[in-house]
């Protein structure tokens, strides 16, 4: 199959629709960066999908959860063995990305006779001041997308992942027009991205629905689904970990607003 | 990429990492006599409960043979959020003990999506201990450490525990010391303990902090290899306090002024 080019494109186009459609339905990850630190958040039914990688580095994901564990897993030793070889600040996500995780992934997706990683991921590292977080998108394919790591590019305070494309641009358009200044404003933000994205993912429902409808969506998947928070805290940055629980009133008090 | 959870043989072990990629190997076995060379040691550390936690103290000195190598060295160093572990012995194997304990547990915490149990960590120094046991038997790196912690949910959560240089572990009641300076400083916490104005465990922090600076001033009466409290260099020893809200190090000016109105 290798020698005939022909198929092989084939087999890579099959194998692309074939893993689009196993995320499509997946719950939107949202990132956003904050003077703060940086929130993550999601919804989900039965399992985490925000990790905690290293001190300044999480993790959320979309895709099959055998997938997951093994990117987790790779991320978590990469990190843990620079971080005690070298130092802690030697840890860096951009390296992480564009060296191990983009080759690895691109490499399992094309080589067609093995089988690739159902999984999309969303690396988010927290720099010393807002100027410096990243947050970095990885596809199954080996793709990349960063907020900021060439020179010149407007950088955006957000990264997210999605089940389909249509997704992830009305989860994007919704956090480009949020005026986020603080942790609760974030928490809002994210909470009516989510809700843009994920209706948004049907062929037949609007990019962009109307605020009211959005509510209404908000407030019939609240039932179903639970919240998933959390907070890389740029106060705590200076000691050790900074990864932590989202604080259970801040959340109550804006998920309160879509009940 | 395909490290997974399932193909380590213990999920959530660091050291199996690390010696996987080969970061650190296991201790050659090397049958030759004690190298012709003077190791550096760190000596004197002590521990205590008293009514807030426990009080972890070190002096500053590290020596070589009868040269003072460093008198500034850290021996008493944070793990997590709620563990310390206070070093006598070997900087060079400890140091990297302390290294490998931080980021056990933190990858053990992170991979596993809980924190490591009390006696987990316990058991974990235990365990680098001894492994390195070829090198104690080859006459370096010795390590004599004492490990602190605080588990809430105990009946009796200020933890303090201490270890021989192979590894055993024990469970410290009310003190422990250990170092070149440790038989000075148990009889001073042996006395207090016993004769003292209160047991050690009903003690005020500050009356705490106190005692560890008497202590470790009283092994550097007769250890050379013991810093104790350095007048004209203003060096004071490492004191940490373990509680429920975590680890607090004594800042050099509360020592300062405890120093000048009761010690000096």
């Amino acid at each position: 199959m290798i020698d005939e080019p022909y198929r092989w494109v084939e087999a890579i186009s099959n194998r692309r629709e074939y893993i689009e459609n196993e995320l499509a339905p997946g719950s939107p990850t949202i990132g956003i960066s904050f003077p703060d630190g940086i929130l993550l958040l999601t919804f989900g039914r039965d399992r985490k999908k925000i990790f905690e990688i290293y001190d300044r580095i999480a993790m959320g994901a979309i895709g099959h959860p055998g997938d997951i564990e093994r990117l987790r897993m790779t991320a978590l030793e990469l990190a843990s063995t620079e971080g005690f070889t070298r130092s802690v600040d030697d840890v860096s996500l951009r390296r992480m990305a564009t060296y191990t995780f983009s080759p690895a992934l691109k490499q399992a997706f094309e080589q067609i006779y093995g089988a690739p990683y159902l999984a999309r991921i969303l690396f988010a590292e927290m720099g010393d001041t807002q100027e410096g977080d990243l947050f970095v998108r990885l596809d199954y394919d080996g793709a990349m997308h960063a907020n900021s790591m060439s020179v010149g590019k407007r950088q955006e305070n957000f990264g997210a992942i999605a089940g389909t494309r249509r997704g992830l641009e009305s989860v994007e358009r919704v956090l480009r027009g949020a005026k986020i200044t603080n942790l609760r404003t974030a928490l809002e933000a994210a909470i009516r991205a989510w809700g843009a994205g994920l209706s948004a993912a049907s062929e037949d429902a609007p990019e962009a629905p109307e605020e009211n409808a959005l509510k209404e969506f908000l407030k019939s998947r609240l039932a179903d689904y639970t919240v998933e928070a959390a907070l890389l805290d740029r106060a705590a940055a200076g000691s050790r970990a900074a990864f932590i629980d989202v604080p259970e009133a801040d959340l109550e008090a804006v998920l309160a607003k879509f009940r | 990429m395909d490290e997974s959870n399932a193909s380590n043989q213990i999920a959530g072990d660091f050291l199996a990492v690390l010696k996987r990629q080969r970061v650190i190997s296991d201790v050659p076995s090397v049958t030759a006599a004690r190298p012709d060379f003077t190791e550096t040691v760190a000596t004197t550390i002590l521990g205590f409960k008293f009514a807030g936690g426990v009080l972890v103290a070190g002096d500053r000195r590290a020596t070589a043979g009868n040269v003072v190598m460093y008198d500034r060295a850290d021996k008493v160093l944070d793990i997590d959020r709620h563990s310390v572990m206070a070093i006598a012995g070997s900087p060079a194997t400890a140091w990297e003990m302390a290294r490998i304990l931080e980021h056990s547990f933190k990858f053990y915490r992170r991979s596993q999506l809980q924190e490591m149990s009390v006696e987990g960590k316990v058991r974990a120094l235990s365990k680098l201990l001894r492994d390195n046991l070829g090198m104690v038997i080859q006459g370096v790196g010795v390590v004599v450490p004492l490990f602190a912690t605080y588990e809430k949910k105990s009946s009796d959560p200020a933890k303090l525990f201490f270890y021989d240089a192979m590894g055993a572990q024990f469970e410290a009641t009310d003190f422990a010391s250990s170092g070149s300076g440790a038989a000075a400083v148990r009889s001073v916490l042996y006395y207090e303990q016993s004769w003292g104005a209160k047991p050690l465990r009903e003690r005020s922090k500050e009356a705490s902090i106190l005692l560890a600076l008497k202590a470790l001033d009283t092994a550097a009466e007769a250890d050379t290899a013991t810093g104790g409290i350095d007048r004209h260099g203003k060096i004071f020893p490492i004191i940490k306090i373990v509680s429920e809200s975590g680890i607090e190090t004594v800042g050099d000016d509360t020592l300062s002024k405890l120093f000048q109105a009761h010690v000096a």
